[in-house]
């Protein structure tokens, strides 16, 4: 399907930071926008003796909002987080130990959840996990005149009539995960599901020069 | 013999059922349980439901209450949901506070009648700024055996559809309710969203799981219909789907949704049917 001209089309700057705390084994502050988080991963680590699991390594993901005590909007964020990550990470090759995500929130000015997601891949790649695939997050936002927006921010989504989430491996491109908000019909989640997919693509390119650039400043 | 091998290889076993695309219940792959539903299960409620889904158990009452409206929305009532999964329903389940799937099964719920706009908050509102109903949606599962999702929002539209509000005359100058039980009027439920869950298993999509279908799959889809719109499609993760399976998915969804409406529609009806005072 063709997207109207007028779509805003670009994503918001993405800025990160890779490896800035030294007690985690991977850590990153992202920023998108106005939207920032920080991820720090522990793992494999020693487990739990209730949380162990003798053939796969079990994973925990932490959401902490900015301030106070997660609730359970948080909590529906963080299942996404951590089915997404359990779905990526090769926990096969850890057996009885844990791999500990947690994602702290700096700033939530729309878009939170894509922007926890990316940088979860970006902390994995830094903490040198194994993992089947990377994942990539985009959003899109869209108006009651039936344009599309890409990444919108939460101006946009206050008035927006439905907002979709994605999350696709680098593989296949297959979709991982998908969280809808508003009504829409089918025509709609095609083009919105196309237009993420784009998107997912610019942000592998990301996580490779970013990567790249991490390397080359280390030699 | 097939019960020490299903516990010893789970996976194993239903992958062994599933490539000769029948279910160990006997279900074929993209075949649904029968639904049951029931009305009207607590009469000391303002509306309530009883549904079952296979195995599944749901049971909503919903209780009306009347409380000043919020300041910055002065003319919306409120109407707010609460999903329980009790240590009853499964051992998955311990006693204590609300657990992590319990918290998001709520959450996920009350976004849904949001998103879906089937119940308009404006008409909760009785005077502007004095007084508006309160409406506690109280769901709570009795047996937890899969697509949990589907059957508390199955149940919490039926519960919706069969609440009767009296009418009420509110005097501002004396801070007068005054409460007229004999007559009863229905709430206005613009639309009926319904969900179908669906799990992956491998690289097969068994519609409508079971709990232990929903433990071996490798992730699980939601979507959600009203009126041939969609309302949600939800996927919290897992193994990636290609997106030809998954408008296949949406599609089986769009047709199941037909019948459950119908279901829903067919029980309200009889309930009205013997309170002709609606």
């Amino acid at each position: 399907m063709e997207v109207e001209s007028n779509v805003n089309l670009s994503m918001r700057e993405v800025n990160c930071k890779l490896g800035m705390f030294t007690r985690p084994d991977g850590s990153v502050f992202i920023s998108q926008g106005e939207t920032a988080v920080i991820v720090g991963i522990y793992g494999p680590i020693e487990v739990k003796p209730h949380k162990i699991l003798i053939n796969k390594a079990s994973v925990e993901t932490h959401y902490c909002p900015k301030s106070g005590m997660p609730g359970i909007a948080d909590k529906l964020c963080e299942s996404i987080l951590h089915n997404v990550c359990e779905a990526a990470l090769a926990s096969a090759l850890y057996p009885r130990s844990s791999i500990v995500i947690i994602i702290q929130e700096m700033q939530n000015c729309g878009g939170i959840i894509p922007c926890a997601i990316n940088a979860c891949c970006l902390a994995l790649l830094n903490a040198g996990t194994d993992m089947k695939f990377l994942f990539a997050s985009a959003s899109c936002g869209l108006d009651d005149e039936g344009n599309f927006h890409l990444d919108p921010d939460d101006l946009f989504l206050e008035t927006a009539a439905a907002s979709f989430i994605f999350v696709f491996d680098s593989i296949g491109k297959g979709l991982i995960a998908s969280h809808t908000s508003g009504s829409f019909n089918l025509a709609q989640y095609q083009s919105a599901l196309e237009l993420c997919k784009k998107a997912a693509e610019g942000i592998f390119d990301f996580y490779k020069s970013t990567i790249k650039k991490d390397l080359k400043d280390k030699i | 013999m097939a019960k020490q091998f299903k516990s010893l290889h789970p996976t194993k076993f239903y992958r062994d059922y599933l490539n000769q695309d029948i279910r160990p219940d006997g279900r074929l792959v993209s075949k649904f349980r029968p639904v049951i539903i029931n009305i009207g299960s607590i009469a000391t409620a303002d509306g309530s439901a009883l549904v079952r889904i296979g195995k599944t158990t749901v049971i909503c009452g919903i209780k009306a209450e009347l409380c000043p409206p919020k300041p910055e929305k002065p003319n919306e009532g409120f109407l707010i949901c609460n999903v329980e999964l009790p240590p009853l329903c499964s051992s998955k389940f311990r006693p204590g506070p609300p657990s992590d799937l319990a918290q998001i099964t709520t959450r996920f719920v009350a976004d849904l009648i949001l998103n879906s706009g089937c119940i308009n908050l404006k008409d909760l509102c009785i005077v502007k700024e004095k007084l508006v109903w309160c409406l506690y949606a109280d769901i709570i599962c009795l047996d937890h055996d899969g697509c949990i999702i589907d059957a508390c929002l199955l149940v919490l539209l039926t519960a919706l559809k069969t609440v009767r509000l009296p009418v009420v005359q509110y005097d501002a100058a004396i801070d007068k309710k005054t409460i007229d039980a004999s007559v009863k009027k229905c709430l206005n439920i613009y639309n009926t969203p319904v969900s179908t869950t669906y799990a992956m298993f491998e690289d097969k999509i068994i519609t409508d799981p079971t709990t232990e279908e929903e433990e071996i799959s490798s992730g699980l889809l939601t979507v959600v219909v009203k009126d041939k719109e969609l309302c949600s499609i939800h996927k919290p993760g897992g193994s990636p789907l290609s997106e030809e399976k998954l408008y296949e998915c949406i599609n089986e969804t769009v047709n199941h949704a037909d019948l459950l409406i119908t279901l829903i529609n067919t029980a309200v009806s009889e309930c009205n049917d013997d309170n002709k005072n609606c």
